[in-house]
């Protein structure tokens, strides 16, 4: 049996009045519910999709303060608004309870974290930076002049002990910071996850 | 992809895809790892493209070919060489393409030989080449010698002819598993179709023969005539939302912002730098340092080069090696930032032996990450662990402002969208405050060591850093100007130590009282998807890589319906749709320059054969600089040209020469390894389109565990019957490394293979799982092998020898 | 509002899930425990917090392996059986072709999740209501696209009107059809024709569909003959005591589902 849209209004019963407006169905019922967009009142601010190397616009829809929605930002030409499912998910990371909140500390030995302040934390890691850099510091070192094959010393200024892995996601300015901060202390070591 | 063309990033855009009538994809799987391909692929498909995938499971990118080939992991090289070799004997290059833009006609030195598996120059016992067999034949003043013809018997073409012949359709299908049938289908329609397109991730590079994949790439691209042209090129899919950022920006222990060299100390002056990076190396390296060191960086004291810390050649550990230092002592702190080794990292045991020997371990990150908690992990005690552990709670990307590369070299800028609930900071917050707390320890010191400290230009704001300070500064200053660099023309114009820039390629980005990154206008006039006024690509905003290749020998376009540049006569210019990748945009295409294609490459033509060479003047040691040479070309380290090896761990014996089975120069770290009478069976490992890299975030999102619970192992129907497993059931899979329980997936998407005459099984395996998290479980990396790429550094996660049995 | 129309093209879907993603995000719905089932699917069946998932079905016959992904929701039916088992009158149809529910109305009899051909309602215990894919209703009245047509980077989900959608449709089975004379679309002309229409590369059985997707003949007795009149012409007494005898047919349509499921598979490579 075939229904066509009209076949069907006619076995469904509804009164002539309602299929004479044209509308069919039940409009009252629509108008009741009214279909209220949780995004009225909401800013769009345009961020940038954290996981494959795409750059897939995202769409944050903030209002007072909090994540309403988070959408694909139709205005990026990389995804017109598309997603995957990683980044479809990344509104549960804003307000995840798994993220810890404040920097946690692990003593030596301990079986668990324990809550410290930012300023301890600061604290806690120059005074190591500076305990391994003085006391692994290579300032000069011999080599083979690789052309004329004599001994030279030649200045290294490396601080052998600290290695910095660095990472593929965090933003340029985070990235280039952190070759110069390594750099500066006087690390060659510093890699990151582009090799693996 | 940088000793072809001399630049190593992905060539084309994602919007440029849907200009492809053909697709190769090979060593990744865009459907699942980067999703957001599938929609440009699609938009190609529905103008009639054709999609070729290669693989050693039918992926769900498979589910949208029309050509599948189920690919042993490992040998690609083979079947390439095979379509390389059929190409060339069958004359399906394109000639004009071949003589104009590549070192085809360039003759190869004498001495260069190729036998048995090693290419010349190598040495057994450093297990690395001497590449000065690999040169040109120079003339008087050092340029190479070029042929008459193709048929040169010393031209790279023939040196190509002659390498490749080995390669037969035969072989490769011993070798692959691939029928020949299909091999030749690959190879007819990939040549058929004009422009074709290559996509490759880390199915490609995670293997010990890894850039030699990627180089086969390069000279079937090369052949046919495809990179420089809208919906060609070679698309390096890279893992992560900024990994070509972090690598501009040299998170590596090679190179310095925007791919300068690191000198060793075989370079003990800046001049010594000069003469042997020549030039092109040596401006930027002086823009750096000007940078780093503000006014304190002066002519005089060579800019402040000896601050820099010098590498030593014998011990330059990459990441893997990092854990392999740590145990035996060397590294005392770790600084870890957003990376998540302890399920990232091959050879897991590894990592945990060397995390346990440091002093301190420094974390940064969004959740609490398995690194940061590697001592809970069941089997260790704590109590015997003595490493200090800091977690830093890190804001995430869209509570942060600042700017990240996507693949195709987009610069995107995005503002703070949401203030984080907690006390969580940026990670530029932590590093400025640590590099200043760092500065105050050491305030006053006279010690010179402490200088490259002291006298650092390090200002991003008096409290919070300032992301755009940052992003300023790789963009550059001009001294003369006193202004912002403009453009990279001017950057490139300055004379030597009137400019400074945190990295040259991406000078142009924030000119005057602008941010180029943070441009939104996303029309798209010519329907070539290039959307030039959106955000900022480097360098110099080109979004397609050497686009001088899609012109003809007048300098227009070969293709009407695609054309991104030409030559004007009337305004004497190079212009067009996307900005000229050209030497000099005032050279018209009758001049050296303006017939270059590849002007990254010292030969300025892409290199079929990664010969050794250094274009300008000869390297002999002066104060001038006008003597110094020009710049050096990129080189693999593991031959001129690919050549197949085996995996290192391998079911079989290498066909093409028993005697040297694996490649030569691969980096073992690994200590434990397995035969193929224990392990019989070649487990290849990968990501999922649910969770991401090592899951430290997915797995802490509720809707992506529910769509991607647990982690499994694919088997095929014979190998599911051959261990009694059916569909769901426990396995444990284990190598010579160690061993995991997880359940079996039985499907047909994995077939067996005939290699080399035998059935073989392939068992492939996500990695994303780890201990901790919201949905725990067993990392696969527990089996995998640490033997590197030797030009890479990039771990061969993609095979290696595993048995499997009912749990 | 124009008859609306979401097309699912199944030759270029990737079975990423995002738009089982996009519809949890969208309509708030939380994440559930799963375990994978088989192939790349964990999520079994529709729940009152999931409203759409990909069905995965792998076959590899002819040396050729046939991966079918395939995103489920509800169909909204232009005739649903759903709303014709309603027994609060809780479901409605839109001008705009959406079947949805009141659940002010809605008493969670379950007879919508009964009769339904593809078992989309679900009534959730703890609040004793049925849930659903509501088409994103709230952003289609408002001019957006629903979310799984909106987030799919593949461009399997279209949306659109349908007198403008349908024949694009159509040409693309055209299209298929000259490589694989199996492509076909399926919803168009069934149950009344349902906003969600697909395009499949096999027969409805490898997807797991049902090949003739009814409303039983109980139902519509129920509703469109007896019902009505019952309405208007019978006392209420009488009318009660029909419909008990009815509901208990209406009861026994369970069954109805599987069994189709079953027949079309069997119904081999037609």
């Amino acid at each position: 049996m075939k229904f066509t849209r009209r076949g069907f209004l006619k076995l469904s019963g509804i009164s002539a009045a309602v299929v004479a407006s044209g509308l069919g169905f039940d409009l009252e019922a629509t108008a009741a519910h009214g279909y209220a967009l949780k995004l009225a009142g909401c800013t769009k601010i345009p961020s940038i999709c954290h996981f494959c190397s795409g750059g897939c616009g995202l769409l944050l829809h903030i209002k007072d303060g909090k994540l309403v929605h988070l959408d694909g930002n139709p205005d990026n030409p990389i995804n017109e608004g598309t997603l995957c499912p990683k980044a479809a998910s990344l509104a549960q990371v804003a307000y995840s309870p798994e993220r810890p909140k404040n920097p946690l500390y692990r003593a030596p030995g301990s079986d668990k974290f324990v809550d410290i302040s930012w300023e301890e934390a600061y604290d806690r890691i120059a005074k190591k930076i500076k305990e391994v850099r003085d006391k692994t510091w290579t300032s000069t070192e011999e080599i083979t002049n690789a052309k004329t094959g004599a001994k030279e010393t030649v200045t290294v200024n490396r601080a052998e002990g600290i290695a910095m892995i660095g990472s593929a996601e965090v933003d340029n300015e985070e990235s280039y910071l952190l070759t110069k901060l390594a750099r500066l202390i006087g690390t060659p070591f510093h890699e990151h996850q582009a090799r693996i | 992809m940088s000793p072809s063309f001399g630049r190593g990033a992905m060539t084309n855009s994602w919007q440029d895809m849907q200009n492809s009538e053909c697709f190769l994809i090979a060593g990744s799987n865009c459907a699942e790892c980067h999703p957001i391909a599938m929609k440009w692929v699609n938009r190609a498909r529905a103008k009639g493209a054709k999609v070729i995938v290669v693989d050693p499971r039918f992926t769900r990118t498979a589910s949208q070919a029309d050509i599948f080939a189920q690919i042993r992991p490992g040998t690609d090289i083979a079947y390439l060489g095979a379509m390389i070799n059929y190409y060339i004997e069958n004359k399906l290059y394109n000639e004009f393409y071949v003589m104009n833009f590549t070192n085809a006609l360039y003759k190869i030195s004498k001495d260069f030989k190729f036998n048995d598996g090693l290419f010349s120059g190598f040495n057994p016992e450093t297990r690395k080449y001497d590449y000065a067999s690999w040169a040109y034949q120079l003339d008087a003043e050092g340029k190479p010698v070029k042929a008459a013809s193709l048929d040169d018997p010393d031209c790279v073409f023939q040196k190509l002819k002659a390498h490749y012949s080995r390669y037969t359709f035969d072989v490769a299908s011993k070798i692959t598993g691939i029928p020949v049938a299909k091999i030749k289908l690959i190879a007819d329609t990939f040549a058929a179709a004009n422009p074709g397109n290559i996509f490759y991730a880390l199915g490609m590079t995670q293997h010990t023969t890894g850039v030699q994949g990627i180089r086969c790439y390069a000279i079937i691209q090369l052949l046919l005539g495809n990179m420089g042209k809208a919906g060609g090129g070679i698309q390096a899919l890279r893992g992560e939302p900024n990994v070509q950022g972090s690598t501009d920006m040299a998170n590596l222990n090679a190179n310095l912002p925007g791919y300068i060299p690191y000198p060793t100390n075989q370079e003990k002056t800046l001049n010594d730098f000069a003469m042997k990076k020549g030039s092109v190396q040596y401006k930027p390296l002086v823009a750096l340092l000007k940078a780093w060191f503000g006014k304190n960086a002066t002519a005089e004291n060579e800019y402040g080069y000896q601050w820099l810390p010098k590498n030593n050649p014998s011990n330059m550990p990459t990441q893997t090696h990092f854990f392999g230092k740590m145990e035996e002592g060397q590294f005392k702190l770790l600084l870890n930032w957003g990376s998540n080794s302890t399920v990232s990292i091959p050879d897991r045991k590894m990592v945990a032996r060397g995390l346990s020997k440091l002093e301190m371990l420094v974390v940064a990150d969004i959740f609490n990450t398995e690194t940061a908690q590697f001592w809970k992990e069941e089997g260790l005690n704590p109590a015997k662990i003595p490493t200090e552990v800091i977690f830093l709670p890190a804001a995430f990307v869209y509570e942060k402002a600042g700017s990240m590369t996507n693949s195709s070299r987009l610069i995107q800028w995005k503002e703070v969208a949401l203030k984080p609930l907690n006390d969580v900071h940026p990670d530029l917050d932590m590093l400025d405050h640590i590099f200043k707390k760092v500065r105050t320890l050491y305030a006053g010191s006279n010690d010179p060591k402490d200088e490259p400290i002291l006298k650092a230009n390090w200002d991003y704001g008096p409290h919070e850093a300032e992301p755009l300070k940052v992003l300023q500064e790789l963009g550059g200053y001009n001294d003369t100007t006193g202004k912002p660099i403009a453009t990279i023309g001017e950057y490139l114009a300055a004379p030597v130590g009137t400019v400074s820039t945190g990295c040259w390629i991406y000078t142009g980005v924030t000119p005057e009282g602008k941010n180029l990154a943070d441009r939104r206008g996303n029309a798209d006039p010519t329907g070539l998807g290039l959307n030039k006024d959106y955000a900022f690509a480097w360098p110099g905003n080109i979004r397609v890589l050497y686009n001088r290749c899609s012109c003809d020998a007048q300098g227009q376009p070969v293709d009407s319906k695609r054309k991104l540049i030409w030559w004007d006569p009337v305004q004497n210019l190079w212009v067009g749709n996307d900005g000229p990748d050209v030497v000099d945009k005032t050279k018209g295409p009758d001049t050296p320059e303006g017939k270059t294609g590849f002007k990254q490459n010292p030969e300025g033509v892409g290199r079929l054969f990664a010969a050794t060479y250094m274009s300008g003047a000869v390297a002999t040691p002066t104060d001038s600089i006008a003597a110094v040479p020009i710049r050096g070309a990129g080189m693999t380290v593991d031959g001129p040209i690919p050549e197949f090896y085996e995996p290192i761990e391998s079911p079989t014996s290498n066909i093409l020469h028993p005697e040297v089975q694996n490649n030569p120069c691969a980096k073992i770290i690994s200590t434990e390894f397995g035969k193929p009478d224990e392990y019989p069976y070649v487990l290849t490992s990968y990501g999922v389109v649910e969770h991401f890299c090592a899951g430290a975030i997915t797995r802490n999102i509720p809707w992506l565990n529910e769509i991607a619970p647990e982690p499994y192992a694919e088997i095929s129907k014979n190998l599911a019957n051959k261990i009694g497993v059916k569909e769901g059931d426990e396995v444990e899979v284990s190598s010579a490394r160690g061993k995991l329980v997880v359940r079996a997936l039985v499907t047909d998407r994995i077939q067996t293979l005939k290699i080399n005459g035998k059935d073989q099984e392939t068992i492939g395996m996500p990695w994303s799982w780890g201990f901790a998290s919201l949905s725990p479980g067993p990392s696969t990396n527990n089996v995998t092998m640490a033997a590197l790429d030797p030009g890479a550094g990039t771990p061969e996660y993609k095979c290696c020898l595993v048995n499997i049995r009912r749990a | 509002m124009a008859r609306k129309m979401v097309f699912v093209d199944t030759s270029l879907c990737t079975g990423c899930k995002a738009c089982s993603v996009a519809c949890k995000a969208w309509n708030d719905l939380p994440a559930e425990k799963t375990k994978r089932i088989t192939s790349y699917q964990s999520q079994a069946d529709f729940t009152p917090n999931t409203w759409t998932y990909v069905r995965f079905r792998e076959e590899y016959k002819d040396n050729k392996m046939h991966f079918n992904m395939l995103k489920l929701q509800c169909f909204h039916c232009d005739d649903p059986a759903c709303m014709k088992a309603c027994s609060s009158n809780a479901i409605y149809k839109t001008e705009s072709g959406y079947t949805l529910v009141d659940r002010e109305k809605c008493i969670g009899c379950g007879y919508c999740a009964a009769n339904c051909p593809w078992g989309v309602p679900k009534i959730d215990e703890a609040t004793n209501k049925m849930y659903k894919c509501t088409g994103c209703i709230d952003r289609v009245e408002n001019g957006m696209k629903p979310a799984c047509a909106q987030i799919c980077q593949p461009g399997a989900i279209q949306f659109g009107d349908y007198d403008e959608l349908m024949p694009k449709a159509q040409a693309r089975v055209a299209e298929l059809q000259l490589t694989n004379p199996k492509a076909h679309l399926y919803g168009d002309n069934l149950m009344g024709g349902t906003t969600y229409v697909y395009l499949l590369q096999d027969r409805p059985g490898a997807y797991g569909l049902p090949l003739n997707p009814t409303t039983p003949i109980s139902l519509t007795l129920w509703k469109d003959i007896v019902h009505p009149l019952g309405g208007i012409a019978i006392g209420a007494s009488a009318a009660a005591i029909t419909a008990g005898v009815i509901v208990n047919l209406v009861r026994g349509n369970y069954a109805n589902r599987a069994k189709n499921i079953a027949e079309s598979h069997d119904e081999g490579g037609k």
